[in-house]
Parts: structure tokens; sequence; C-alpha cells
């Protein structure tokens, strides 16, 4: 049983390996927390500002927190949320956003994003930002986010 | 009355003064929604010229408040009008018009405003005017709005309120439709305003 054991081992350290060959390490943060279906919303043209959704799935036992982010398409980065109180939408800057163990923390237009501020060029439908999360524990992890344009007509078959 | 008994006495009226000067301080500092709006015409800029609501009459006009710099909870809304806009038959879209007030004339530009509603519909026209103009047609329509300082490094950021506000074809405020309605909610009820407007316009035949 146990030679069978480590035979396994042994075949699959090689797997193991090649599926950790990200500069992260599973133990720390980045490594840690997955991000599902990243986008940054198309803007009209001219328009300085946007933002970036996603869902940050932490496969850890361990809490984790991204404290901030970086582009090179934007000349600032914040994280953001949005408060809604009473009917007045107010837009925040936060400190952190956190990813509870086995939890999920979900960004998503009317809520919490990775704010654009002062975009160097127009984003594209099609176009992919780069954007780094950092987090903190100064793991970093660097996320490929389509642009996507907001959805102008509805799905008809909801109608009926 | 002996001493104590005054001291008790200007100690509590103290308080109470206290009490109702710092009840007054907040309410002075807080931003509230109107309870009644009422509506009503108004006429502002648009980069193509004058806009005056009362040109509309006869169509349904949808009417929403906010900024270009929001990234998120305005281009939601006018999304959410423009997927109503579409939906609808090109006669019915004759009989519709979209409005972008822009709450923040400081930085919103009429040519700003053209591209930026443009990219949604074209038929959401983008207005805004004076700041006491603008701030005047907001409490007519219940429409709250503040500019926060030192939130972000990229500027100012508004807290607005974010009801899209439906006109009837006789220029009346029909139902202030709370942020991220449906689109198919407000394409219904564009459709029944529409629809009210047909039979009244036939009665007077």
């Amino acid at each position: 049983m146990k030679a069978y054991f480590h035979r396994t081992i042994l075949c699959v350290l090689p797997l193991l390996l090649g599926v950790i060959s990200t500069p992260s390490l599973a133990a720390d943060a980045a490594g840690s927390v997955s991000v599902g279906d990243p986008y940054v919303r198309a803007v009209p043209p001219g328009q300085p500002n946007s933002a970036a959704f996603m869902t940050l799935r932490n496969g850890s036992t361990v809490p984790h927190s991204i404290i901030s982010a970086k582009s090179s398409t934007a000349k600032i980065v914040e994280l953001h949320t949005h408060v809604n109180e009473g009917g007045m939408m107010k837009m925040r800057q936060i400190k952190q956003i956190d990813v509870p163990a086995h939890g999920e923390a979900t960004l998503q237009p009317g809520g919490l994003h990775v704010m654009l501020i002062g975009l160097k060029g127009e984003l594209k439908p099609g176009d992919n930002v780069l954007i780094t999360l950092l987090f903190e524990d100064g793991s970093k992890k660097v996320i490929e986010a389509p642009v996507r344009k907001m959805k102008m007509k509805m799905d008809m078959k909801k109608m009926h | 009355m002996n001493r104590f008994g005054w001291i008790v006495v200007v100690a509590a009226i103290g308080i109470l003064m206290g009490w109702v000067v710092s009840q007054w301080m907040s309410g002075a500092d807080r931003v509230s929604l109107s309870d009644t709006p009422r509506g009503g015409d108004f006429s502002l800029n648009a980069a193509s010229g004058p806009f005056h609501l009362q040109g509309q009459r006869g169509k349904v006009v949808l009417i929403y408040f906010g900024y270009t710099f929001c990234p998120d909870v305005c281009p939601t809304n006018l999304a959410l009008m423009a997927q109503a806009l579409n939906a609808l038959s090109e006669e019915e879209l004759a009989r519709v018009q979209g409005v972008f007030i822009s709450v923040d004339p400081e930085r919103d530009s009429l040519d700003r405003l053209a591209v930026y509603t443009k990219h949604f519909h074209s038929s959401i026209i983008g207005v805004t005017g004076e700041p006491d103009e603008v701030a005047r047609i907001a409490a007519q329509y219940g429409a709250a709005y503040r500019k926060v300082e030192g939130e972000s490094r990229g500027g100012y950021l508004v807290d607005h309120s974010s009801n899209t506000y439906v006109i009837a074809a006789d220029g009346s405020l029909h139902a202030a439709l709370p942020h991220a309605t449906p689109a198919r909610d407000i394409l219904e009820l564009t459709r029944g305003l529409l629809a009210q407007t047909q039979s009244q316009a036939i009665d007077l035949y």
C-alpha cells in the first residue's frame, strides 16, 4: 500500500509542479485566490474612467484581502464600492477587498469594483486590460480582463 | 427655588439647546430626497441647442440625472434605458425621448455630453445648465446630489439619487423608477403611456 502511494506521488509530482509554475506559491494569497470572469466595462469615447469587475474565490482556510491594484491603462487605480443609502448612490474608496476563507467576493456593477481613473487610451471591446492585484501578504496576481461593451439590447426571450 | 434647583434648570435648558442646535446642524448637512416631487417643465442646453421639456408634449420622456465621470451607476441606468428604447418599434421610438441631465456642469461640457449619450442611444439627449438651474430642476423632480471631495485621487465624486423619471405625454411626472429598474419594466411603462396617449388622441377626433 505504502509503495503504491509513493509511486502515485512520484507520478503525480511532475504534474503538480507543472500546475504550480506561476510565480506565486499556493500558500500565499495570490496563489489561494482565483479570479473568475474578469472584465472591464467599455466606455463612451472621451470618458475618462471605467471599472473592472470579477469574482474572487479564496480556496484556502485563511482569509485574504486585495489591498491595491495597478494597471498601465489608467493613471490612477483605486478600490471602490457603492453604497445605496435610501436611494442616494455613494461611491467610496475602500482600503481593501476581503475574500473570506473558502469564500467569495464579487465585484459587480453597483457594488465593489476596481476603478480605473484617467484612462490613457480608448477601451475597445475585445481589447484586454492587464490589472495587477496586490494582496495583503505582498503577493501579486496579474489578470487579463477583456473589455466588454454594455448590453444595449434586451433579451427578448425573457419578455414572455 | 434653591440654588441647586436653579443649577438643574439652567443645565437642562443648556442640554436642550445643545441638542436642538446639533439636530439643526446635522439636518443642514444632510441631503434628502424630496418626498413629493412635482416634476414640471424646464429648459436646459444640449450641444444641438436649447432643450425645452415643454417642446416634448405628445412624447413620453425618460429623464435621468447623473454625471459622465460616474463609472458605473449612470452607465448602468442609461444602458437599461437604451435597452428599453431599442425594444420599441420605429413608430413608438418617434414618440419617446430620453434625457440625461448632468448635475456636474463643471466637468461635463455639452460636447462631452453629446458623445456620452449617443454611445447609449441616439434618442437620449445630454443636457445641462448653470449649477443653480440644474439644482432647481433636480429639486423639482426630487433628485438629490452632492459633491464629495477627498474621496478619490481622481477628483471629486458625486453622491446622487439614481431614479429614472417617466414623464407622460402631457408633461406630468408619471413615475420615478428606482436605480437599476429592469429594462422590461421601463419598456412596459413607456408602452402603457404611449397606448394611453394614442387612445386619448383618438377620443379627440
